[in-house]
C-alpha cells in the first residue's frame, strides 16, 4: 500500500559498547530540558538557506559502517562523510564531524549536542516523531545473507527452527522479527554489525539481515565470508535527520545542496566512486525525492506543482486541450474548497497536463453523469476514482492504474483490535451499498460479527468512535483521508485488502494521443516522486499528536519485556554463581594444596580471568571458541560459561582467603579427633570461613548480577538488552536507562537484605 | 574395635606391646634439628609427664605422636601402628584412638559445647547421633559442665572450654591422652579446674602424657617424669627420683629455677 510505504520500524542503534549508551544517557541527563521536549517540537520551516552560511554545524556519524563511513587512506571517508562535505561546501558552511556512534548521534542530536545525524538513517514514520529528515540521498533495502559455504539455506522457508542475526534496532531487525513470526525462527540482535556478520560465519545463527549496500560492499570487499540469497525487501530511504522542529535551515541547506550536486554530477561521482557498477542513478534516489530540493506541495492549494527538475511542468502546452468530466464530491480524489477543484485526481490531471503539453478543462458533473459525457463524446476523458472493472472496459479505454484502492479496517484510537479475528463476536459498522459493506458481509461469515449498517458516513464512524462498533470497514482512501484531515476519529490497524485499481478513462477507440500522454505523464510523475508528493499531500497520516508520551504509559508498554529481561538476568546470575561457587571453591583449595601443580594451576586459572576483561571472555567463548570447534554455544551458555570463569576466579580468592584466616588449630583438633582432611574442612573449616567469607561473597555475587549486563552484546535478551530495545521502539533512553537502573538497584537491594538476613540467620 | 554402647573407656585391643613406643625420633624444622633421637616407651596405664624449659622440644614431640607434625626420621609406634609412615585411613584411625588437648583449647567456635563433643562420633560412624548426645551429655556432666550443654564456646570461661576441649577429645573413647600444657593459657583460679578433671582421668586407668609446667601436679599424678632439654631426654624416672634427687645438671639448674 503506497500510503502506508514507510513500514513502523525500530531504531537502528547501538553500535557502540555500553558506554555510549551510558554516556547517552548523561547527555540527556544534563540536558534534560531539551532531551524531554522532543516530542512537542514545532515543524514550522524556517525562512531560508542563507541561514546556514558562515557557520559550523556538528554532524554526529556511526563508528565503521562501509560504504556509508569509515576510515579511508587514513581519514574518514564514505557516502556520508563525502557527501555532507560536498553540499557544505556548495552551500558554504562548514562541518565538524562526530564519530559517536549510530545511538550516540542520535541521543547527541536529540540531546542538542550535534546539529544532525548522517549515519545511513532511514527515513521511518516512527523517527519522524522525533527528527526532521532531508530529501532521500540513497535508497537501501534489506537482504538476507548466509554463510558463504552453506548451501542449505535458499529462502526464507529454510530458516525454520532456526536462528538468525540482525543489528539490534535496524530495519533489519524489525524485518527479521517480522519474517520469524511467518517462519519460525528466532532472531538475535547484536550492537556492531560484524558482530552479527561473526554470528553467522561461527555458526551460532543461519543467516543475517541487514541493509544491503552494506553486506554487499562487506561481501565485494572480501571482508565477511557471507554470501546473500534473497532479493532486497522492505524499501527504505536514508536521509539527514535534525531534531524535530530545530535545524531547518541547515536541513533546507541539504536539500538544496543535494539537489545541486544531483544536477552537477557531483553526488553520481560520489556513489560511483563508492559503488562502481552498483553505483544507483542519483537523479532517481527517492524515486526522484532527491531532485526535489525544497519544494513542495501546499494542502489546499490547488495548482501549484511541485518544481522538479526531473519532473518538468513547464512544457508548452502545444498537444491540445482536452475536456475532462469528473464527479462533484468524492474526497480525497476530488472535492472542492474556496469554489476551486482539488483533489488527488485533480493535482494528478494537472502535472500530468503541464508535463505533457496540453491543457484540461474541467467539468464537475457527478459520477453518473461524467461517464455519460464521455460516451456521448461531450467530455475527452473522465477521471473521478473511478474503479477499473470489465464491464466498464467494455465502454472505456482506461489508463494504467493511477491508484490502487481496497478495502480497509479502522477502530477507535484506544482500542486494542489489532486484526479481524479480534472482531469475533463483537458489532462492525459499515455503510449500505458500499464495497466496504460487501466485505464486511463476506468477512462476518468467516470470523463471526454483527453488522451495525448505517446510511451515513459520519453515523458510521461515529458508531465507532463512541464504542458500540468495534470497527469499521471503507475504501482504503476515504478512510485515510478522513483520519489524515483529522474528521475521522478512528485509527487504522491493518493493510488495505487488495482491490479495486482506479483509472483514466477515455471512450473506447476515441481519444489514444491523450491516453497515452496520460501514461507517459503518470509513469514520469511516478518515477520522479512528483506523484508521491500528490498522495502526501492528502493521504499522509500524521500520527504523532496520537502519541501519549507519559511516563507512566511508558512504564506500562515497556514493563513487560523489561521484566522479561530481568527473569533472564536472574537466570544467568543465579547459574553463574552456582558455577562460580563450585569453580572458587575446587580453585580456592587447590591454591592451599601442597602438590605445587595443583597450586600453580589454580593460580594461572585466576590470573588469566582475573587478568582479562568480561566483555572480551564473553566475545571470546560466543565468538571465538565455536569458530575453532565449530560447535556453536548459545548466548545463555557462553554467557553463563563466561560469568562462572570470571567469578569463580574471584571467588577463588576469596575462598583461599577465607580458608587461611581460619586458625590452624581447627584443623589441628579435628585431626587429632581422627576425622580426615575431606570432613574437617567441610564441618570444621569451611563453616568458619564462609562467615568470614559472606561479606565479600554478596558483593561477588552483586557484581556477577550486573556483569549479566555485558552479555547484552552477545544478543542474550536480559534486562539491560530489553532496555535497548525498548529505546530502539521509542527513543526514550533517559526515561527506559532510569527504569533499568531502578530494576537492577530492586533486584540488588532485595539481595542484600535477603544475603544479610541468611547472614545473621545462619553465621551466629 | 565395637562400641555398641557408650562406655567411659575404649575396650583395649591390642594386648601385647605398649601402647607407645617411640625409637630414634628426629624432627627438624629446616636447619633447626628440633628432636635429636629421642627413644620413650609408655606401657599402658601409665602416666608420663614430660617437662622441660621453652624450647626443649617436648611439645614437638607430643605433637609427634599424632603425628600433627611430620617426622623427620624414626619409628613412632603407637598402639601398634608406626604413625611416622602411617597415611590416609589407617593414620586418621590411629588418631581416633589417640586424644589430644591443646594448650588454646582449639574448640570450634560455630558448635556448641555439645555438638563440639558430638562431631567425631556422628561424623565418623561410631555412634548413632542420639547415641553420641547421650553420651556427650555425660562426658559434658562428668567434666562439670552438664548446664552448659548448649553453650557456644564464645560464652565459656578458659577453664569451662578447656574441660570442654577434654570431653571432646573423651567423646571417641581414646586409648591414649595426650595434654599439650592444657593450664597454661588459664587464669590462676581456673588451673584447678581441669587439673582435677585430669586427675580424675589418671586414676581411672588413662595412658596419658602430659606436657606441663605445673610441677606440683606433675609430681601428683605421673607415674613417670621425664625431662627434657636441647631435644632430647635428659632423664626420667619416677616423679620423687626427678623432683628430689635429680641425677643431672641440666635437670637441677631447670628445677632450682622452676620450684
Amino acid at each position: 500500500m503506497t500510503l502506508l510505504r514507510q513500514p513502523a520500524n525500530w531504531w537502528r542503534e547501538n553500535r557502540l559498547p555500553l558506554l555510549a549508551s551510558i554516556t547517552a544517557m548523561f547527555i540527556l541527563l544534563f540536558t534534560i530540558g531539551g532531551a524531554v521536549g522532543v516530542a512537542n517540537a514545532a515543524t514550522k520551516p524556517a525562512a531560508a538557506d542563507d541561514g546556514v552560511k558562515g557557520q559550523t554545524f556538528t554532524i554526529a556519524t556511526d563508528t565503521t559502517w562501509a560504504p556509508f563511513e569509515f576510515e579511508r587512506d587514513g581519514e574518514l571517508r564514505g557516502i556520508d562523510i563525502d557527501l555532507i562535505k560536498a553540499v557544505a561546501k556548495d552551500q558554504g558552511f562548514d562541518v565538524e564531524i562526530d564519530v559517536l556512534g549510530f545511538d550516540g548521534a542520535l541521543a547527541a542530536v536529540t540531546a542538542g549536542q550535534a546539529d544532525a545525524v548522517m549515519a545511513g538513517m532511514s527515513i521511518t514514520k516512527e523517527r519522524q516523531k522525533t527528527f526532521d529528515f532531508s530529501n532521500p540521498y540513497f535508497d537501501s533495502g534489506i537482504q538476507m545473507a548466509v554463510a558463504s559455504n552453506d548451501t542449505s539455506i535458499n529462502g526464507y522457508e529454510d530458516l525454520e527452527g532456526k536462528s538468525v542475526s540482525a543489528k539490534t534496532g535496524t530495519e533489519g531487525f524489525a524485518f527479521a522479527e517480522k519474517l520469524g513470526k511467518e517462519y519460525g525462527f528466532t532472531v538475535t540482535g547484536f550492537q556492531d554489525a560484524s558482530d552479527a556478520y561473526s554470528d553467522v560465519t561461527s555458526g551460532n545463527s543461519a543467516a543475517v539481515f541487514d541493509d544491503y549496500p552494506i553486506l554487499a560492499y562487506g561481501i565485494a570487499t572480501g571482508n565477511v565470508a557471507l554470501k546473500t540469497v534473497t532479493d532486497q525487501e522492505k524499501a527504505s530511504s536514508y536521509g539527514m535527520a535534525v531534531k524535530k522542529g530545530d535545524n531547518e535551515a541547515l536541513r533546507k541547506a541539504f536539500n538544496t545542496g543535494l539537489k545541486n550536486l544531483i544536477e552537477d554530477g557531483t553526488y553520481q561521482s560520489i556513489l560511483d566512486d563508492y559503488l562502481g557498477d552498483n553505483a544507483p542513478d542519483a537523479t532517481g534516489i527517492g524515486g526522484g525525492k532527491a531532485v526535489l530540493g525544497n519544494s513542495t506541495l501546499e494542502p489546499g492549494k490547488p495548482g501549484d506543482l511541485p518544481k522538479n527538475p526531473a519532473f518538468a511542468t513547464d512544457t508548452p502546452q502545444t498537444n491540445g486541450s482536452f475536456t475532462i468530466a469528473t464527479d462533484t464530491t468524492f474526497a480525497p480524489f476530488i472535492y472542492q474548497v474556496g469554489g476551486k477543484n482539488i483533489g488527488i485526481d485533480m493535482d494528478l490531471l494537472r502535472a500530468i497536463a503541464a508535463n505533457q503539453g496540453f491543457s484540461v478543462e474541467i467539468k464537475t458533473l457527478g459520477f453518473d453523469a461524467a461517464l455519460q459525457a464521455v460516451t456521448a463524446g461531450q467530455a475527452d476523458g473522465v477521471i473521478a476514482g473511478m474503479s477499473i472493472t470489465d464491464e466498464r472496459k467494455q465502454v472505456f479505454d482506461f489508463s494504467d492504474p493511477y491508484y490502487e484502492s481496497g478495502v480497509q479496517m479502522a477502530v477507535s484510537k484506544d482500542s486494542d483490535i489489532t486484526s479481524y479475528e479480534d472482531l469475533k463476536g463483537k458489532n462492525v459498522a459499515v455503510k449500505t451499498g458500499t464495497v466496504g459493506y460487501d466485505f464486511a458481509q463476506q468477512l462476518s461469515e468467516e470470523i463471526g460479527f454483527t453488522i451495525n449498517a448505517f446510511q451515513d458516513s459520519a453515523d458510521m464512524y461515529n458508531d465507532v468512535a463512541v464504542g458500540n462498533s468495534a470497527a469499521t470497514f471503507e475504501d482504503a482512501p476515504v478512510l485515510q483521508f478522513g483520519i489524515a484531515s483529522g474528521s475521522v476519529p478512528l485509527k487504522i490497524v491493518t493493510d488495505a485488502e487488495p482491490g479495486s485499481n482506479y483509472g483514466f478513462a477515455v471512450a473506447k477507440g476515441a481519444n489514444t494521443e491523450l491516453l497515452k500522454m496520460f501514461n507517459d505523464g503518470l509513469q514520469n510523475a511516478k518515477d520522479t516522486g512528483a506523484y508521491q508528493q500528490i498522495i502526501d499531500r492528502y493521504l499522509a497520516i500524521d500520527d504523532t499528536a496520537a502519541v501519549d508520551n507519559s511516563f507512566w504509559t511508558l512504564v506500562k508498554t515497556s514493563i513487560g519485556p523489561l521484566s522479561q529481561g530481568l527473569v533472564l538476568t536472574l537466570l544467568a546470575t543465579a547459574l553463574a554463581i552456582v558455577f562460580a561457587m563450585i569453580l572458587g571453591i575446587v580453585f580456592g583449595i587447590l591454591k592451599l594444596s601442597t602438590n605445587p601443580f595443583l597450586r600453580i594451576l589454580a593460580g594461572a586459572y585466576v590470573n588469566i580471568f582475573r587478568g582479562t576483561p568480561v566483555l572480551v571472555q564473553a566475545f571470546f567463548f560466543y565468538f571465538g571458541v565455536p569458530a575453532v570447534t565449530g560447535q556453536p554455544l548459545d548466548a545463555l551458555t557462553a554467557g553463563v560459561i563466561t560469568l562462572s570463569l570470571n567469578a569463580g576466579a574471584y571467588i577463588t580468592e576469596i575462598v583461599r582467603g577465607g580458608v587461611q584466616s581460619v586458625d590452624p588449630g581447627q584443623m589441628e583438633a579435628s585431626r587429632s579427633l581422627g576425622l580426615g582432611w575431606g570432613a574437617s574442612m567441610r564441618r570444621v573449616v569451611m563453616p568458619q570461613a564462609f562467615k568470614i567469607m559472606t561479606p565479600n561473597l554478596i558483593n561477588q555475587f552483586i557484581i556477577t548480577l550486573k556483569d549479566t549486563s555485558l552479555l547484552s552484546v552477545l544478543g542474550f535478551a536480559e534486562l539491560t538488552y530489553q532496555g535497548r530495545i525498548v529505546i530502539a521502539s521509542t527513543f526514550r533512553s533517559f526515561e527506559i536507562w532510569i527504569i533499568v537502573g531502578a530494576m537492577y538497584f530492586v533486584v540488588i537491594w532485595l539481595l542484600t537484605v535477603l544475603s544479610n538476613w541468611v547472614d545473621r540467620k545462619f553465621n551466629k | 574395635m565395637t562400641n555398641s554402647e557408650p562406655t567411659y573407656t575404649r575396650p583395649v585391643t591390642t594386648t601385647s606391646g605398649d601402647p607407645i613406643e617411640v625409637r630414634d625420633l628426629h624432627k627438624s624444622f629446616g636447619k633447626n634439628h628440633v628432636l635429636t633421637g629421642i627413644d620413650l616407651t609408655v606401657a599402658n596405664g601409665e602416666v608420663v609427664a614430660v617437662i622441660g624449659p621453652s624450647g626443649s622440644g617436648k611439645s614437638t614431640l607430643l605433637r609427634c605422636l599424632n603425628r600433627l607434625e611430620e617426622v623427620t626420621s624414626g619409628e613412632v609406634l603407637i598402639v601398634g601402628e608406626n604413625i611416622a609412615v602411617a597415611k590416609g585411613k589407617k593414620l586418621d584411625a590411629v588418631r581416633q584412638r589417640v586424644g589430644m588437648v591443646f594448650q588454646h583449647f582449639n574448640l570450634f567456635p560455630h558448635m556448641t559445647a555439645l555438638e563440639n563433643v558430638t562431631l567425631a562420633p556422628i561424623e565418623l560412624r561410631m555412634l548413632s547421633r542420639a547415641e553420641a548426645r547421650k553420651r556427650g551429655v555425660e562426658l559434658l556432666t562428668r567434666v562439670g559442665l552438664a548446664d552448659k550443654v548448649d553453650a557456644r564456646p564464645a560464652s565459656l570461661s578458659g577453664g569451662q572450654k578447656q574441660r570442654v576441649a577434654i570431653a571432646r577429645a573423651l567423646a571417641m573413647s581414646p586409648e591414649i591422652m595426650l595434654f599439650d600444657e592444657a593450664t597454661s593459657a588459664l587464669d590462676p583460679e581456673m588451673v584447678g579446674e581441669v587439673l582435677q578433671v585430669i586427675r580424675d582421668l589418671a586414676a581411672s586407668g588413662m595412658t596419658m602424657v602430659l606436657v606441663t609446667h605445673e610441677m606440683g601436679f606433675a609430681r601428683e599424678v605421673a607415674d613417670r617424669v621425664v625431662f627434657m632439654a636441647d631435644g632430647n631426654v635428659v632423664e626420667s624416672g619416677a616423679p620423687s627420683d626427678i623432683f628430689d634427687n635429680p641425677q643431672e645438671a641440666r635437670t637441677q639448674d631447670f628445677l632450682s629455677k622452676v620450684l
